[in-house]
């Protein structure tokens, strides 16, 4: 099915804004279900609308209806664009007049030896193997910093395909997860509501996560957070 | 009135171009931390041009760039110690001050001896563990690339 004839761009972002009416809203739904390309463009569209919420704490003003929302969109565009080459012709004429000095010292947040060390591990592939070698590392990371008595606050967020990690009935790490956070204090697992929802959408599932858990809005958010944060990031 | 209009136009316009030049390859100092833990030789080979082009783009002499190999990614060198292509390139990577960082734990967990099974690795070129010591350069402000 072409997604692309069937709904806009824009009526897309007016469903993930929440800008439609009931009906309009069961007709995407209704597509959704069946439509797999669909289903994932909105939820990439989702995952953008949320890394922009992230950026803005004021969050801009939603127009109200579609229609508006489309002038609004394109005048704003425009006003957007004008305002972005008057700064950047300006912003260029002064760097060309006086070049930014080569070697501006990076400014280190050098944590003292008693601030934990921080990290986050990205779990997003599901396959077993991968699973395995993923706890392999955090476990080796976390009998690391025992050893060298150097306190660790540590991540495991799971999302897409990696959620299967956390999933009760389905992870087939369930027991050696249970057994690292009893034996590990500063290490967490965490779970994205987003594929959650995805999957009990698209599955019929009831996810059922293993106990201790966490929950959080979005992976892809926490990721943001936590480097905003000083966590360093690390892909398994 | 149409005076004004063209002088703000060529205004315009030389500002537009003073952009351009202001912004080509200006990346300032950078430091990045290269993550490699898998043994797919595609995946390697491509990793090694990605860390040429890097170095290409911000200049050999503005960039701290380490490459941190554990687990299967130890295959890196491994691969490097048979292949002459492969040998040359971090050959060449290290003569622009590339550094190339193998986790201990990895070569006590598969019995590797780095003198004989690996590509030109010295003693200061072990780190304790691979993953440790990419959280800790994150903490010391390097930036995060997994190829």
């Amino acid at each position: 099915m072409n997604t692309e004839q069937k709904f806009s761009d824009e009526f897309l972002n007016a469903f993930v804004d929440e800008q439609l009416s009931l009906e309009e809203r069961q007709q995407v739904y209704a597509c959704l279900a069946k439509d797999e390309a669909l289903n994932r463009q909105v939820c990439e569209l989702r995952k953008l609308h949320g890394l922009v919420r992230l950026a803005y704490e004021q969050p801009p003003v939603p127009p109200q209806g579609l229609t508006s929302f489309a002038t609004r969109r394109r005048l704003g565009l425009g006003l957007a664009a004008g305002l972005a080459l008057v700064i950047g012709g300006v912003t260029g004429w002064f760097l060309h007049q006086a070049p930014v000095p080569q070697s501006t010292a990076v400014a280190q947040a050098t944590p003292d030896a008693q601030d934990p060390a921080k990290v986050l591990f990205h779990v997003s592939d599901g396959h077993p193997e991968h699973l395995r070698n993923a706890l392999d590392e955090v476990e080796s990371l976390m009998q690391y910093y025992r050893k060298s008595h150097q306190k660790a606050r540590v991540e495991v967020v799971a999302n897409g395909d990696g959620l299967n990690l956390l999933l009760s009935g389905i992870s087939p790490y369930a027991e050696r997860v249970r057994r690292m956070q009893e034996e590990y204090p500063g290490l967490k697992f965490v779970a994205c509501q987003n594929t959650i929802d995805r999957i009990q959408h698209e599955v019929g599932l009831n996810v059922k996560l293993l106990p201790g858990v966490e929950v959080i809005d979005s992976g892809v958010a926490q990721i943001m957070r936590r480097q905003h944060e000083g966590w360093a990031y690390i892909q398994v | 009135m149409r005076k004004f209009v063209s002088l703000a136009m060529m205004a315009l316009l030389t500002l537009g171009i003073n952009l351009g030049t202001a912004y080509a390859g200006d990346y300032g100092k950078q430091k990045v931390v290269y993550h490699i833990n898998v043994d797919d030789p595609k995946v390697l080979k491509a990793a090694l041009g990605n860390i040429q082009n890097h170095i290409n783009a911000v200049g050999k002499d503005n960039i701290d760039l380490r490459v941190v190999m554990h687990g299967p990614g130890i295959a890196l060198l491994q691969i490097a110690n048979k292949d002459a292509d492969f040998a040359d390139k971090i050959s060449n990577l290290k003569r622009q001050g590339v550094h190339f960082n193998v986790c201990n734990n990895t070569l006590v967990s598969k019995k590797i001896n780095y003198k004989n099974d690996l590509y030109d690795v010295s003693k200061d070129d072990i780190v304790p563990s691979g993953v440790a010591e990419i959280a800790h350069l994150e903490s010391q402000g390097f930036s995060y690339v997994k190829p």
